[in-house]
């Protein structure tokens, strides 16, 4: 029951910070540095995790995390609500940064088999716990669970990941849409019990 | 063209929010999902699972980040701004220049206004002056239109008194209007007296002499008080003031009327 009341912490949480967006997002868009600030509160720890996943580098990511969100402020007319939620934009602009910078100092390394960091050492630097998962994605099925891994917190392409997971691309594919159904599932169900407890209360 | 149908099981969605996609398959999606609510249902199904999955799993980054992004945001506007302060510093100057020019605009007019302010002064006090003079001259005129009107009157008549051997020089000219009851004596021609006596003048009714007032000393012209049924007009030397009856001693002139 403990860790169910966490969940619908976090969610009602989560889902406070949905409706404050956009206005604090009009806010970002009018350059109003506390709208920035508030926006860095929100995502800068989602964020945050998906670059160190990606980097397995601290500072590397600490400078990247603060180059993607002064990205966000430069470019914050380019965001339309219309086409999705700021925090997908926001991660869009993470990826493509990470990527980039791998790319660039090659540290990032396409093989034959596309798989990526092969030639990599891990520094040593890196926190073990900031690698591992946490949530919903645990309860999830293994190659479930690596499949997401993969797409999202590593930043491949689905045409890299299935080819990492040695699995062709369609069940590749259908691995990313039942993980992602399954975790719907389960998010869905901490509204239900939110609103039941709501409703108790 | 891609449907519905093919996108859904191609799992494009997915690679949309993950970025994966080209600049050409997003636009035809962003296409699709305009017009196509089911389609946006699920999209946000993805992006919200995608999103909690991310604050699930959320790190804390260090508080320097923050604090770096912060200065760095400050520091990117100060270096926009300068074109702005540029800007700025010439509104300053152009609100200082119009300042100067007033500020020296109203010294100018300040002086000017003393200047004026002086010239009233003086255009003031001779306008006083002048004043004075119009009724200096306004009031002799009326003197002398009175004594004018008194002399040249057809109904006065001349008399002359000379003096007698106690003031030989002696010369006094009076007009007598029996019709106007006046009297107007020139006393031009009488030798001056010391400070303790005056001249006075009398009328003689059936032998009693009436005082007809003393003649001033400083005057040339004047009137005298009129008496009816008068014999003659008599002048006497008197102690300073007049006396109530004549020092018949002292008559220097006297003249008898027709």
């Amino acid at each position: 029951m403990f860790a169910l009341d966490e969940q619908a912490f976090t969610f009602g949480k989560f889902l406070t910070q949905m409706q404050d967006d956009a206005l604090l997002i009009k806010q970002l868009q009018a350059k109003e540095e506390r709208a920035l600030s508030l926006l860095y509160d929100k995502y800068s720890g989602a964020l945050y995790s998906v670059i160190i996943k990606m980097t397995r580098d601290e500072a590397l990511s600490q400078d990247l995390l603060q180059e993607t969100f002064i990205t966000i402020w430069d470019k914050s007319h380019q965001y339309n609500p219309e086409k999705g939620r700021f925090y997908t934009w926001a991660y869009r602009i993470v990826k493509n940064k990470v990527l980039n910078y791998l790319r660039k100092n090659d540290i990032l390394i396409q093989t034959d088999d596309l798989s990526v960091y092969e030639n990599k050492e891990e520094p040593e630097t890196i926190n073990r716990n900031f690698l591992e998962l946490n949530g919903a994605i645990t309860k999830l099925d293994a190659h479930h669970q690596k499949a997401i891994e993969l797409v999202y917190f590593k930043g491949l392409t689905h045409r890299e990941a299935h080819a990492q997971m040695d699995v062709p691309l369609g069940t590749f594919k259908s691995y990313i849409q039942q993980a992602l159904k399954q975790l719907r599932n389960t998010y869905t169900k901490i509204v239900v019990v939110l609103l039941l407890m709501i409703d108790v209360m | 063209m891609m449907t519905k149908k093919e996108l859904l099981e191609n799992g494009l969605l997915e690679q949309y929010v993950l970025g994966e996609l080209d600049a050409k398959q997003n636009e035809v999606i962003e296409k699709l999902l305009k017009s196509d609510a089911e389609l946006k249902a699920k999209l946000e199904d993805i992006e919200s699972s995608f999103e909690e999955l991310a604050i699930e799993n959320a790190i804390l980054p260090p508080d320097s980040v923050k604090s770096g992004l912060l200065s760095k945001i400050k520091i990117a506007d100060a270096q926009i701004s300068p074109k702005d302060s540029n800007n700025s510093r010439t509104w300053l100057g152009i609100a200082a220049s119009f300042a100067a020019f007033f500020l020296l605009g109203s010294i100018w007019l300040y002086s000017e206004l003393n200047t004026v302010k002086e010239d009233l002064r003086i255009v003031g006090d001779q306008n006083e002056a002048l004043q004075k003079d119009l009724d200096g001259i306004t009031k002799n005129y009326d003197e002398v239109s009175k004594w004018y009107a008194a002399l040249s009157n057809p109904d006065a008549e001349q008399y002359i008194l000379k003096g007698n051997a106690l003031a030989p020089e002696a010369k006094i000219v009076s007009f007598v209007n029996h019709r106007n009851k006046s009297v107007i004596i020139n006393a031009q021609k009488l030798p001056n007296l010391d400070a303790e006596h005056d001249y006075q003048m009398w009328a003689d009714v059936d032998g009693e002499m009436i005082n007809m007032g003393v003649i001033p000393k400083d005057a040339k012209l004047m009137a005298m008080t009129y008496i009816d049924d008068a014999e003659s007009l008599n002048i006497t030397i008197e102690p300073l003031g007049g006396n109530d009856h004549p020092t018949v001693e002292r008559l220097i002139s006297n003249v008898y009327l027709d």
